[in-house]
Order: C-alpha cells, then sequence, then structure tokens
C-alpha cells in the first residue's frame, strides 16, 4: 500500500482498460507502422542513412500520437465519468494516479515506436548501435514529456466530444509541419518557415542527432521551453476544472 | 465523534446546496441522512468524503480531513453511481480498491458475503442492475474500514434485492460505523439506529428511529365513500374508523398506511417553520 504498490494498481487497472478495447489497441500500436509503410518504406529502403532518418522521424509519430491519445483524449473522457468520481475518494494520491498514467502511456508509446523500429529492421537497411538504439529510447522518453502536458491541456480544457477531433487534427498537423512524414526540406515554404520552431521539430531534431544530424542542445531547450509554456497551461486548465467539478 | 459537520455551508453559484448543516456520527452508528431530492444529500457526503469542499464551517473525518490520505484509509465509500471501467472483471476490481487499504478483508469472505462467487469472472459491463450493487457495496468495505458512507445504496433494485443486499451490509459491517442516504423512509426505520432529515440544505430531525415515529405517528385513511374517495391523515385512525362505522354510512375500500415520506416532511417542515 505504499506509493510504489498503488501506482502499479492503477498501471494495471488502467492498462488492462485500454488493451482489452482491440478497436483502440491495433489503430494506436498499428497506425504509425501502417504509415511508415505506405509512404514512406521505399524510401527508406534506398540508403542505411534514409532508413534511419525515416524510422525515427515515425518514432517520434508514435510517441507524439499515443501521448495526445492517452492524455488529450482520456482524461477528457475519464473525468466525467461516475468511475474518477469513485476513485477520488480512495487512498490515494493525485501524484500517484498521474505517475500511473504516464507510466501507461509510456508502455503504450514505446510498444507502438517499437513497432515501427522492427519494420524498419525488417524491411530497411537501418543500421544503429546499441548504444544508439538505448539513446533512441531515452529520446523518445524525454521528447514525449512537453507533449504529455500539450495532451493535459487539451484534456481538462476541451469536452469529451471535443476532445478526440482536437487532438487528432493537432497530431496530424504537428506531426506534417514537423517533418515527420516528409523531410522538411520537402515541405512548401511556408511551413518550412514555421517547421523548425514546433515541438515535434525539436522532438525530432532531438532523435536526428543521434545519428549525427545537428545536435541535441538546442533541441532540448526547445523541448524544455514548450514543457515550460504548456505545465503552466495544463495547471491552469486542471486548477479550472477542480473548480468547476469539485469545488 | 468519527465524523463531524459545523456549521457546513455550500453553495453553488446562486443556489444554497448547505445551509449551517451540523451533525456528527458516533462509532458503532448506523445512521440515515434521509431527504427529497435536491435536499442536499449527497452534496453533504461527498464534503464528507473529500470530493468537494465546503465554502463556510468545518468538517472532520476521524479528527483529521477528509482529504487526507491517512483518513481516507479509514472509510469505504459506495457512490450513487460507480460506473465501473467496462472491461474489467468483478475480481479485477475487488484487487484494485483492496491494494489502497493497510489491512484488506480477504476477496473470499467480501465476495462471499456479497454474492460475488458466481459473477467473479464476469466483465462489469455484462453485470446486471442488482449485481453491480452489490459489487459497489463490497468495495465500501473491502478495506475493513472504520466508517462506510453509502450514498442511495439500493435505489433502483427490487424487494428482494435491497433484502439481500441489507443483510450483507449488516454481515460485514462488523460493528463499524455507516452513514447512508436513502430516499425510503421505510429502509431508513429498518435499518438505522439514528436518522436526520434534510431539506433545503438544513438538518430538520435529528433523533432514533422511535422518535421519528412519534414525530411522524400520524395516519393516512383513505376510502370510497357515497361522495366519492376521501383521504384524511390523522394520529387515532381507530377512533376515526369507529366513528364511520357508527354512522352507518356506506364505504369502500378503507386503506390505512404509514405517511409517504414527502408527507412526513411536510409535516416535519410545518413543524421547523
Amino acid at each position: 500500500m505504499n506509493a510504489l504498490t498503488l501506482v502499479r494498481a492503477h498501471v494495471t487497472m488502467t492498462f488492462l482498460d485500454l488493451v482489452r478495447w482491440p478497436g483502440y489497441v491495433v489503430p494506436t500500436v498499428v497506425f504509425p507502422a501502417m504509415f511508415f509503410v505506405f509512404f514512406d518504406l521505399s524510401f527508406a529502403r534506398e540508403s542505411s542513412a534514409n532508413a534511419a532518418f525515416l524510422t525515427l522521424a515515425f518514432m517520434v509519430f508514435a510517441v507524439v500520437g499515443v501521448t495526445f491519445y492517452q492524455f488529450g483524449v482520456n482524461i477528457a473522457l475519464d473525468r466525467g465519468r461516475p468511475w474518477e468520481r469513485y476513485l477520488r475518494t480512495l487512498p490515494v494520491t493525485a501524484i500517484e494516479r498521474f505517475t500511473a498514467r504516464i507510466v501507461t502511456a509510456m508502455i503504450f508509446a514505446l510498444a507502438t515506436a517499437a513497432v515501427v523500429a522492427l519494420v524498419a529492421l525488417a524491411f530497411t537497411p537501418i543500421h544503429l548501435s546499441l548504444v544508439q538504439w538505448l539513446l533512441v529510447l531515452l529520446y523518445c522518453i524525454a521528447g514525449g514529456v512537453p507533449f504529455v502536458f500539450i495532451g493535459i491541456t487539451i484534456g481538462y480544457w476541451a469536452s469529451a466530444r471535443a476532445a478526440m477531433p482536437i487532438a487528432t487534427a493537432t497530431n496530424l498537423l504537428l506531426a506534417y509541419a514537423g517533418g515527420l512524414w516528409i523531410p522538411p526540406k520537402l515541405l512548401p515554404p511556408f511551413v518550412q518557415a514555421i517547421s523548425p520552431y514546433l515541438p515535434t521539430r525539436e522532438f525530432a531534431n532531438l532523435v536526428w542527432s543521434i545519428t549525427g544530424r545537428g545536435s541535441a542542445a538546442p533541441a532540448l531547450l526547445g523541448l524544455a521551453t514548450y514543457t515550460v509554456v504548456f505545465a503552466v497551461t495544463a495547471v491552469l486548465v486542471y486548477r479550472r476544472d477542480e473548480r468547476t467539478r469539485y469545488a | 465523534m468519527i465524523l463531524a459537520f459545523e456549521d457546513v455551508v455550500k453553495s453553488y453559484g446562486a443556489i444554497r446546496a448547505l445551509e449551517g448543516l451540523s451533525f456528527g456520527v458516533q462509532r458503532g452508528e448506523v445512521v440515515a441522512l434521509l431527504g427529497p431530492n435536491g435536499a442536499g444529500k449527497t452534496t453533504a457526503l461527498e464534503i464528507a468524503l473529500g470530493i468537494r469542499r465546503c465554502d463556510a464551517g468545518a468538517v472532520t473525518v476521524f479528527d483529521g480531513s477528509p482529504q487526507d490520505v491517512c483518513v481516507r484509509r479509514r472509510f469505504g465509500v459506495t457512490p450513487q453511481h460507480t460506473g465501473f471501467p467496462d472491461v474489467l472483471r468483478v475480481d479485477e476490481i475487488l484487487a484494485f480498491v483492496a491494494q489502497h487499504y493497510p489491512a484488506p478483508a480477504s476477496l473470499d469472505e467480501t465476495r462471499a458475503a456479497f454474492g460475488l462467487e458466481q459473477i467473479r469472472r464476469r466483465r462489469a459491463n455484462t453485470l446486471s442492475g442488482g449485481q453491480s450493487r452489490r459489487l459497489a457495496l463490497a468495495l465500501a468495505f473491502i478495506g475493513n474500514p472504520e466508517l462506510v458512507v453509502l450514498d442511495e445504496p439500493t435505489v433502483g433494485l427490487d424487494v428482494q434485492s435491497r433484502r439481500r443486499l441489507w443483510e450483507a451490509v449488516r454481515n460485514a459491517s462488523g460493528g463499524g460505523s455507516i452513514l447512508f442516504t436513502t430516499h425510503d423512509l421505510e429502509e431508513a426505520q429498518a435499518h438505522a439506529s439514528r436518522i436526520m432529515v434534510i431539506n433545503h440544505g438544513r438538518l430538520l430531525f435529528d433523533g432514533s428511529t422511535q422518535e421519528l415515529r412519534a414525530r411522524t405517528g400520524t395516519r393516512r385513511l383513505s376510502y370510497i365513500g357515497l361522495g366519492g374517495p376521501v383521504v384524511v391523515t390523522l394520529e387515532d385512525t381507530d377512533e376515526y374508523v369507529r366513528d364511520l362505522v357508527r354512522s352507518g354510512a356506506a364505504f369502500a375500500d378503507l386503506e390505512i398506511s404509514r405517511p409517504s415520506l414527502e408527507e412526513a416532511f411536510l409535516s416535519l417542515t410545518g413543524e421547523t417553520s
């Protein structure tokens, strides 16, 4: 009944509640890999460098997508439910419950990114060392942090009905404009102009730095800025929801 | 006193839900909180459970704040609506909630007490209304709490299911304190050692079931006379019936009943205004 036990209990409960919905699990886990196969696999097969560039971009897309849905959509759906009200009567802190939500999201995000990596390993000449793969894992976790707060902001700001379209639109727009589907230099000029400032691009730059494309430091700084900005908005909308729902 | 409300005030915008509500629950008491829809029962319970905060006054549970996790380990709850996650099984939900408490009851005992053995592997979305309520009640007791709070525990259930549920509650409580809300005066009289009646956020009555009976000791007498249906509310129905028979007037379908909850409220409200 210590904090670890409670986090584990909530992770298990949330995980089972999601994994038993094939309609959620299959599209979530398969969608980024499917996009990768349909749109970029042929380019990725051309060279090891192309393979690494595109695989890492789609792994970022996988992490961002799962984070948006787990936080943006699920929080919006959960917060109006009687079960959520009941959970608030249990002896568990909000921090323990948030930690459990983050761990569950991480499990799904990394599983989804792993499917992209497995497709790349099977069908492209991608070659990364073990250390590079470990760095990919680390950067995927670190780079996902601002998206957790963007997701929380959507989840507490949008209604249950609006959260899904808002999260989908935000995810797809940020993925496209951030250069996750097609290399940034192939984007239309006006999109190229804003692309470097988007959180998805910063996330991609961080992960691409593993292969020697640029440096991780500016990307980390950009992601840290987004983290601070959206942590503030997340706290504001969370407090607003607490005031209106539980005051 | 394990639960104490002192001059608690709560408003939702312009609507006053609680208007200086004060009451206490002692260890070992079974207390019924009665009131019509909108009386403030659920608001009072939500404040007692730490889900909501009061605007003014003080609420203490086990001499602490209901928001305190240590305090929450000492009470169990059955809310009015539970809405279990559809795909979780009965056993999984029981085990999940049990993990929050330092010395929970065993799953076997809890399943047996609330008749959940046959449905232990069923998913929540396949349970009937009665089965869901049994599970919701089991969750309130699985942590072996000192205080159990039940918000309309038998609402929507048939008479037999209600009786079975209350048997289970009595067996599981083991002398612990229970605070429950209900619309049903008979249910409150049958199961509570003390009754509180609130309306418009104010406490109208607080006393034993005997005192409530004395307070609302009127009877409702109805029959069909020559001039049509007659309904009267009075204390001594025997004398009225004797007079009616003595008068020789024709009548049919004579029925004597206790006043409904609404009638009891009207009586109480009349006395307090």
